[in-house]
């Protein structure tokens, strides 16, 4: 029987990165994907004929560019598309608008406030720095703290010798930005609130908190580090949707070498004499391997694949503690014609950008509220955007598709989800969007709407959360995803992990993935 | 008279740095705004440095060792009380949940390791992560070092748990809702927060530190009043002081009813930043004025007193029976609402019963006694609330604004930019309910 250098758990983004690292070095790969495509949770399926969805993750910014460029990924048919633009109805009739031109947004913002507009600039630069200093860390293994091995005393002492050198002022901004809440830390800076409404809800994406609970500030932070052609918060949308990167990645993964699999699920990972020597998959075969990695969330990959008995007990009770709370859905709508906004009527460069459904603070924040005691918000946060309009192969001529990712919807609802209450929810969602864009209903040609509970069954994502684990202060760098164990190694030997459940998690990244990888091949396959 | 220090402010913290001050030889006066004394109790640890190098123990120091400690109803009728003693109260959670009561030890514990690595940073000035000293780098690390020996395990529950919200800490431990409610209540004790925000585990444990294991609440003691009695330094009441700074460097302070001018080359100040540091040029330093003016010191809590017929036979009765009643609580302030069902906690202290409500935004609040009169069953002419204007900390303990950060960040060594001028007051470091403790790290780095 043939013995694979390495099998890596799951084909989605990260999976698929370590994949093509380790075939990249010339080792034997063999990846297994439980569904009949590659993706994960950045796919795209033509879910009513002719009109194509991403259906999950939509947008892309955060993935790596040294990824990019190692795995020379527009090569294997990456190629992604800019959104150009946000704009948020307001309550009042009014809008905000962030456009890709910079003094455009700045003479939008003095309609607004003029001290804002005066106080942009200076934020953006700051949050620029910032992301620049954190990035880093994106790319390094998380030393232990607890540890006393050389490698991990040395490792501290280079973060802390990076963070002294920022200067006190940038220092300390990093401090209020680990630790506040986005709408405290942008309170520091602006007062226009649908300026904050908007930008806060940046930092509440995959999170089970409010723009007013500590801890969201990162969030903010981690989606600043998009970047795209070197520009900075660059949202793109992928060509063929994020399902076209998943693609890319795995063309890229063959063209090294490696073998995808789909349709495998795997059931088990084999473990003789503490250490991993292959997998079975859910058909019972058997598959021998020298290496095995799960690109799974921590649960799965500890919890399911193996048995807790494999595993040191202090260890199992720190993963079944690691925190999920999936608190996202999504709506994707096939549309006749495009929608009005009351806002900024009539059809035009808007729809080219997003629409973010966040008029005030205090509505997201009472959008949170709801989920807070297990309700899905009846008036929800959302991020829309018309792939189509970037796009046109998304849809028929004529036609769009509409995606819209919707916060906030509990995992945990109160009674379990039901078909009546996931219709209930898309209802929801499709009246609050009509009260922005009256006659938008009319448009609607089929609905698909997908709950936390639907992302994980569909995706494997526990609780159908979005980072595979909540990207809380906790449960980030060396505690991701337990304490001593947040370098890409498992307590059994040969048993690698690589989703974004390890450092620096979510969003299309792929910074797990090749961490991972590289860990791999410094341990050595078979080591 | 010439002076050589001027105090501004006769609480624990004013006083407490006015006597390190006299002790060393600087002749002091403190100026309090208020005419008499505030005769509520102090709250909060008076650490035993500031007791021993004082000598409050002679000079009538008391504080109260209530045992039980708290006492809560249950939802079926009787209440939970807990003692001093970790065994009893295990027995008495046991009645409500045998899994909790088995836990309990353990929590207490582990509780405890935490808040004495708190207790250890807070009686020395905050570690300067900027400082470039080695005498600093070498005392950070030695405070590394300090944790790293409690043990690997300690090292990963502060990471771990700091951060967290109190929600998810008690969660992690426990199932019943009056043992998670009257615990969270101290998570979110004078903070605008709720038990399911981040940062309020570290307010639970801040507000452990100098407590014995097993006890969750603050003690309380007659600090200030001690403090007040003691000889050495001279105390003006009913003096409302300004400072005064010329060429960036403070002179003296200006007396707002009389006018008079008291000169002297120091004056610490342990009124809130802001209020001390606004009235003053500081707009020259514009970093440091923008940072003055984002504390946030939000008041949130109404407190008072409770007039009964006759002594209660409880120490402290809280009213806080979940997490979600107190997450509830706090959603009606965000929108600027006082809670319509409040966490109402009601303390038996020398002879007098205080009260605590909270989310009680600043302002006048009609119907906030019937409230709260409803809740304890009692009468609304038997209470006396006031709001707070601002937080009784001068600056929330958030997570952004400790150690370091304390009261804006670069300035936690209890300077300013104006030379003279110190602050010393519970918006510095280590921050409210630890009385003295400010008081005594600014007047040591001050000498």
């Amino acid at each position: 029987m043939k013995q694979y250098d390495a099998i890596v758990i799951g084909g989605g983004h990260n999976g698929l990165v370590t994949a093509a690292y380790l075939a990249r070095a010339g080792k034997s790969v063999l990846v297994l994907e439980r569904r009949p495509r590659v993706g994960g949770a950045a796919v795209t399926e033509e879910i009513f004929p002719g009109f194509k969805f991403t259906m999950f993750s939509y947008v892309v910014s955060l993935l790596r560019p040294e990824i990019i460029r190692d795995l020379d990924l527009p090569r294997h048919g990456l190629h992604i598309l800019p959104l150009e633009s946000t704009v948020t109805p307001m309550e009042n009739g009014d809008y905000f608008a962030a456009w890709g031109d910079h003094d455009e947004t700045r003479r939008e913002l003095y309609r607004h406030s003029p001290r804002d507009a005066e106080a942009y600039d200076e934020y953006g630069r700051l949050m620029h720095f910032m992301a620049q200093a954190v990035k880093p860390i994106l790319g390094m293994v998380p030393p232990d703290p607890t540890s006393f091995a050389p490698s991990d005393l040395i490792g501290l002492l280079k973060l802390g010798k990076h963070f002294r050198g920022l200067g006190g002022e940038r220092l300390h901004a990093l401090v209020k930005l680990m630790t506040m809440s986005s709408a405290d830390f942008l309170d520091e800076w602006f007062e226009t609130d649908v300026l904050k409404a908007t930008k806060s809800a940046s930092g509440i994406i995959g999170t089970f908190l409010g723009p007013r609970s500590p801890g969201t500030a990162y969030v903010l932070l981690h989606h600043y580090m998009g970047e795209l052609d070197g520009v900075f918060r660059a949202w793109g949308f992928a060509k063929g949707g994020t399902g076209a990167v998943s693609e890319s990645i795995a063309s890229a993964a063959r063209s090294f070498g490696a073998e995808i699999r789909c349709d495998a699920g795997v059931a088990k990972v084999l473990v003789r004499n503490g250490r991993a020597t292959g997998v079975v998959l859910e058909n019972g075969d058997e598959l021998q391997a020298k290496t095995v990695v799960s690109s799974l969330d921590p649960r799965r990959t500890f919890l399911q694949l193996l048995e807790s008995d494999q595993l040191p007990s202090e260890f199992v009770s720190d993963i079944k503690r690691f925190k999920f709370r999936g608190s996202s859905g999504k709506v994707n709508l096939a549309l006749d014609s495009l929608p009005s906004f009351t806002c900024m009527p009539g059809i035009g460069r808007q729809h080219r950008g997003a629409f973010s459904i966040s008029p005030s603070l205090e509505y997201v924040e009472r959008a949170y509220d709801d989920a807070k005691y297990g309700e899905f918000s009846r008036r929800p946060y959302m991020d829309i955007v018309f792939p189509s309009m970037i796009d046109p192969g998304m849809a028929p001529p004529g036609k769009h598709v509409m995606s819209i990712f919707v916060q906030y919807a509990p995992y945990n609802l109160n009674g379990g989800w039901t078909d009546a209450k996931r219709e209930a929810f898309g209802d929801a969602v499709v009246n609050t969007v009509e009260s922005f864009a009256p006659g938008f209903k009319s448009k609607i040609l089929h609905r698909q709407v997908i709950t936390p509970l639907d992302i994980e069954r569909i995706t494997g994502l526990s609780e159908g959360n979005i980072f595979a684990g909540e990207l809380a202060l906790h449960q980030l760098f060396f505690l991701r995803p337990a304490p001593g164990w947040a370098k890409f190694a498992t307590p059994v030997r040969g048993f690698y992990q690589a989703g974004s459940g390890t450092h620096p998690g979510g969003g299309i990244m792929g910074a797990s993935g090749r961490l991972a990888a590289m860990r791999i091949l410094k341990d050595g396959v078979g080591a | 008279m010439n002076y050589d220090a001027i105090v501004i402010g006769a609480g624990a913290n004013g006083l407490a740095a006015a006597h390190y001050l006299a002790r060393a030889g600087t002749r002091v006066l403190v100026l309090e705004q208020h005419q008499t004394a505030d005769p509520s109790a102090d709250i909060g640890w008076v650490p035993d440095a500031v007791i021993r190098d004082l000598g409050l123990s002679d000079a009538g120091l008391r504080i109260e060792a209530p045992d039980p400690w708290i006492t809560a109803p249950l939802p079926a009728g009787g209440t939970l009380e807990l003692s001093r003693d970790v065994g009893r109260s295990a027995e008495a959670i046991r009645r409500i949940s045998p899994g909790d009561a088995a836990k309990w030890p353990d929590f207490c514990r582990r509780m405890r390791t935490l808040a004495s690595v708190l207790e250890r940073l807070y009686l020395v000035p905050p570690p300067d992560i900027e400082s470039t000293d080695a005498r600093e780098l070498v005392r950070i690390a030695g405070l590394g070092l300090y944790v790293r020996r409690r043990g690997k395990q300690t090292v990963i529950d502060l990471a771990r748990i700091l951060p967290m919200s109190i929600a998810e800490l008690l969660d992690d431990w426990f199932e019943s809702d009056v043992l998670k409610g009257l615990l969270g209540a101290l998570g979110i004790w004078h903070l605008k927060q709720g038990p399911r925000s981040g940062g309020t585990a570290f307010n639970f444990l801040h507000h452990h530190a100098g407590c014995a294991t097993g006890v969750f609440r603050p003690a309380r003691s007659n600090v200030t009043q001690t403090l007040s009695k003691l000889a050495g330094v001279e105390i003006r009441r009913g003096a409302r002081a300004t400072v005064l700074a010329k060429n960036g460097k403070a002179t003296g302070v200006v007396l707002e009813n009389s006018g008079e001018t008291i000169e002297a080359p120091l004056v610490v100040s342990s009124a809130p930043p802001r209020a001390t540091l606004e009235p003053l040029a500081i707009e020259l330093y514009p970093d440091f004025a923008r940072a003055v003016s984002n504390i946030r010191a939000r008041g949130v809590v109404a407190r008072g007193t409770l007039t009964l017929e006759q002594s209660p036979a409880y120490s402290t009765f809280c009213i806080a029976p979940s997490l979600d009643y107190l997450e509830r609580a706090y959603d009606d302030i965000k929108y600027g609402k006082d809670s319509s069902a409040p966490y109402v906690e009601v303390q038996r202290t020398d002879g007098r019963v205080e009260v605590h409500v909270q989310f009680v935004p600043p302002g006048t609040h009609d119907a906030l006694a019937d409230r709260v009169a409803q809740i304890l069953k009692v009468r609304p002419n038997q209470l006396a609330l006031q709001p707070a204007e601002e937080s009784l900390y001068h600056g929330e303990l958030t997570l952004d604004q400790i150690l370091f950060m304390r009261p804006v960040p670069g300035w936690s060594r209890y300077r300013t930019p104006i030379e003279g001028l110190y602050l010393c007051g519970s918006g510095t470091h280590p921050g409210g309910g630890i009385p003295g403790a400010a008081g005594r790290n600014a007047a040591r780095e001050i000498l």
